[in-house]
């Protein structure tokens, strides 16, 4: 055995690690963002019952917040094969068309998440001087969320490549 | 061309007719070179949505309410101001005068030609339980108003508790008591049936904030210098038709409400006007936006 | 042209195997390029879309979901439709049926109502003499009239959907008799099935322990309670009474069932939080594939193409139900509802139907698409759970779909199902 394949196996597996320790920061980020949206809703329904002063920044808050948490899981989504599609073809067609389909699959959706990272960022720049109502900081805030999602949809779909590249599978990452 | 232009409102709305009609003016000015399509019942988006498009280039134009403009286009908030204009005569004036086309041509450095300005109507807000006539009576009251620092402002400077919801959800709020009132214009307080739940319109008129149509900077760019002329004018020829459609619109929705039962009170404004003034300490820090406002309060 | 680009893109990566989500943007991507407009456009319509304050309550009720399912609520009602019809023949299908219709009511989500009740009721089943293929059956399809109580976010979207048009509070009391239709439907449809193949019926356990197992079940059913209180009172309005019924999910777990350890917690916050996403991924997408419908007019073509059909109300409400049929064997929920809803509910109201009815017909037809191959979600749930494949369930469905389609006929064609509780309580 040569060196070159060695290494190549070692960055690879290196990757895939990378990957799942990112994976369940996402999730974990996620968890803890949901907490705080059923507290500022909670809270919304307290400030109107109890202080009869309805905390207006709560709802934009929250409606920023369900993005952050949104992006994520839809990030690990990707990776965990959360996302629902037509498995029939794939299911019928011989092994050796079977991989490059997956491939073909890995590869658009690679590209999906490129584009939305791109564009997002685009988004941002272009709405970086307006403000959120009620919350005063940037809009741009609101398309940081996809810009990040897609670059770790594009990391994710390129763990699923290294994967059938290798002949594994990959694992989900927490629970 | 055929410029693509967005609209919130239904077919049937005066500033889908309006442009509609502006299409019709500039196609017989051009030659039939250019034209306007239409997309109204918000097919391409929320207002926010198709103003961030029109400045993407991806839309021509968009006809808006001024209030999501005013995060862009500061010197926008100055007609967005509650308790500003006198009477819809004083507002059509003014926005026909020296002070709307500043705030038309401040648009432009944010990559938006402001074409005219259309009407809104008057908001006013209307409450199930009992009338309000004076400031003393919105005390407390749990009103409805959109996601916005000057609606909440405002409501707070009335002594209400604003409350913000989704538009949707007003009419069952309303029915349920999870809100006391909620405010708008005659036709959007008929086209709800909001009427039907609460029964008081009080004419506060808070709020006469305009339309604004928008053209986009990048599609604006690449017209010869007579199709712009030819669009601007084809823009305030139509706005006296929308006016005309407007009147004609509030009236029949006043006619509806009315026959459904609905209390028209008439309200103590000055006692409101008084009580306004730390909300344009507030929004109106500019020197230049108050001197505006020093103008329109000088129009007679 | 652009449509046909829209189409042809969508339905090749769809066959490929490219999630659904992703099939979408894809498609939707290459029609805007064709089109020469900026792709930001389609992003800013997809992150526009799922931004609305009342998606909020998605998430919540999928939470809520989550911790019931992991906090022992589900057991609890399980055993309460057991003692209830156990003893009728093919006694554990029924419970199963009353069983999947409840826990449907408190977890809002098919697919969350198969896996939970699915993972004990199909295996007990099996174990005591049932067909794997009828086990299945029974739980996918009770586990559908979920879709049309309180806690499904699938209301919340439609009432989105329809642009304002109709309250959540209104569409929640016009889905009550539907779903009791439908639950009926599938007794019945479940029983038939249960004497042709002459299955075993359990013992009676008697009265006090129905009562015994009925006030178990009860707080957990109370959310159901809780939503529609909040909500008709004005105590709160939609996303308040979910981020409410996540509180006392919480609270029932664990301290009432003290079954949620802080690892079930966290395991449930997890999944609850991959569901929010690919939920709203859809839906965001789904908008920036309206955007397209919206540029190019798709649902005056279609209104014109249907009323050129025929003015027979009853022949265009066939056609929309078909429509609605197929889509949703191709389509998630969401995405049918956001998609097609601008499309046919102008048509259907032009031809007298009332944005409620519309919607909880809506609502029936994608939970029968939940249940069809190639893209059938609960049943994927269902066969994996049954350890049985998706032709063989297939091949048995008949009478469930039977029922089902009977339901949605009787509440396309009489609306006092679907509007008489509004109209009575609303108006
Ligand atoms: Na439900
Ligand atoms: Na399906």
């Amino acid at each position: 055995m040569t060196a070159a394949p060695v290494f190549v196996e070692g960055a690879a597996s290196l990757y895939t690690r990378c990957c799942a320790a990112l994976a369940r920061l996402c999730l974990r980020l996620g968890v803890a963002g949901m907490c705080l949206l059923v507290v500022a809703v909670l809270y919304q329904v307290v400030g109107r019952y109890i202080f009869n002063n309805t905390p207006t920044w709560a709802e934009s808050g929250a409606v920023l917040l369900v993005l952050y948490v949104t992006m994520l899981g839809m990030a690990v989504g990707v990776r965990d094969a959360g996302h629902i599609g037509l498995e029939s073809l794939l299911v019928l067609a011989p092994a050796k068309v079977r991989v490059q389909m997956e491939r073909l699959i890995h590869l658009l959706v690679l590209v999906f998440g490129l584009v939305m990272a791109w564009n997002c960022g685009v988004l941002a720049a272009s709405v970086w001087d307006y403000r959120i109502p009620t919350l005063g900081i940037s809009e741009a805030f609101k398309y940081v969320p996809p810009a990040m999602a897609g670059v770790l949809v594009a990391l994710f779909s390129l763990e699923h490549l290294v994967a059938l590249a290798r002949g594994t599978e990959v694992e989900p990452s927490w629970h | 061309t055929e410029f693509r232009s967005a609209d919130i409102h239904p077919d049937d709305y005066p500033t889908v007719l309006a442009v509609r009609h502006m299409g019709e003016t500039l196609a017989k000015a051009t030659g039939g070179r250019h034209s306007i399509k239409v997309f109204a019942k918000s097919a391409l988006g929320n207002e926010k949505d198709t103003i961030e498009q029109t400045k993407l280039g991806a839309l021509a134009m968009t006809r808006v309410n001024v209030a999501p403009m005013n995060n862009i286009c500061p010197a926008t908030m100055v007609p967005t101001m509650p308790f500003l204009f006198r009477s819809t005569e004083h507002m059509r004036k003014v926005l026909d005068g020296p002070v709307g086309d500043e705030i038309l041509r401040s648009c432009e450095a944010q990559g938006f030609i402001g074409l005219a300005f259309y009407d809104s109507g008057s908001r006013s807000i209307y409450s199930v339980k009992k009338p309000v006539k004076t400031l003393a009576d919105t005390k407390g009251m749990k009103i409805r108003v959109q996601q916005s620092d000057l609606w909440v402002a405002l409501m707070e400077a009335m002594g209400a508790n604003a409350t913000p919801m989704p538009f949707g959800e007003v009419y069952t709020a309303l029915k349920t008591g999870l809100v006391d009132a909620a405010e708008n214009n005659y036709p959007s307080y008929e086209s709800t049936r909001h009427f039907e739940v609460a029964k008081y319109y009080n004419r506060t008129e808070h709020s006469m904030a305009p339309e604004i149509l928008l053209f986009s900077k990048k599609v604006w760019d690449t017209l010869t210098p007579e199709d712009q002329k030819a669009v601007r004018a084809a823009a305030k020829e139509s706005v006296g038709l929308m006016r005309k459609l407007w009147d004609e619109r509030e009236a029949k929705s006043l006619a509806v409400v009315k026959a459904g039962g609905a209390q028209i009170v008439d309200v103590d404004t000055a006692s409101f006007r008084a009580a306004m003034k730390p909300v344009y300490d507030k929004f109106l820090q500019d020197p230049k936006l108050q001197d505006m406002v020093r103008r329109v309060n000088d129009t007679k | 042209m652009a449509l046909t680009i829209l189409c042809v893109s969508f339905t090749a990566l769809l066959l490929l195997g490219v999630p659904v989500a992703f099939s979408i943007g894809l498609s939707s991507l290459a029609t805007l390029l064709y089109e020469g407009l900026p792709l930001a456009v389609g992003f800013q319509q997809m992150i526009s879309g799922m931004n609305p304050f009342s998606f909020l309550a998605i998430p919540f009720f999928i939470f809520a979901g989550e911790i019931m399912m992991y906090g022992g609520i589900a057991e609890k009602i399980i055993q309460f439709a057991k003692s209830l019809a156990g003893h009728v023949r093919g006694g554990l299908g029924m419970s199963n049926v009353v069983a999947c219709t409840l826990f449907g009511g408190v977890s809002g989500s098919p697919v969350a109502d198969v896996s939970a009740m699915g993972a004990v009721l199909i295996p007990q089943m099996k174990k005591e003499g049932y067909d794997a293929d009828y086990a299945v059956n029974v739980t996918t399809h009770a586990s559908l009239v979920g879709a049309l109580m309180p806690t499904s976010h699938n209301i919340i979207i439609f009432t989105l959907a329809a642009s304002g048009k109709v309250s959540v509070a209104a569409l929640i009391l016009a889905g009550v008799v539907p779903a009791v239709i439908l639950t009926l439907c599938n007794l019945a449809a479940a029983y038939w099935v249960a004497v042709r193949r002459g299955y075993p019926a359990g013992r009676f356990p008697g009265w006090s322990i129905v009562a015994w197992s009925f006030a178990a079940a009860l707080p957990g059913l109370f959310v159901v309670a809780i939503i529609i209180a909040g909500i008709l009172s004005g105590a709160f309005t939609a996303t308040e009474s979910a981020s409410v019924a996540v509180l006392w999910a919480l609270f029932l777990a664990a301290l009432v069932y003290r079954r949620l350890t802080r690892e079930q917690f966290l395991k449930a916050a997890a999944k609850a939080v991959k569901s929010t996403g690919t939920v709203l991924l859809l839906i965001g997408i789904s908008s920036m594939f309206g955007y397209l419908i919206g540029l190019y007019g798709v649902a005056e073509l279609t209104g014109k193409t249907l009323a050129g059909l025929s003015t027979q109300p009853w022949v265009i409400f066939l056609w929309v139900n078909v429509i609605l049929f197929v889509l949703g064997t191709f389509l998630d929920m969401a995405a049918t509802i956001l998609i097609c809803t601008p499309i046919f509910l102008p048509i259907c109201q032009q031809f007298g139907m009332s944005t409620e009815q519309f919607g909880i017909v809506m609502l029936i037809n994608c939970a029968l698409g939940l249940n069809t191959p190639p893209v059938g979600t609960t049943q994927f749930v269902g066969c994996t759970i049954g350890e049985v494949s998706v032709g063989e369930v297939m091949k048995t469905i008949w009478p469930f779909y039977g029922a089902l389609i009977a339901a949605l006929m009787l509440v396309t064609y009489v609306p006092a199902f679907s509007m008489a509780l509004p109209n009575a309580i609303l108006k």
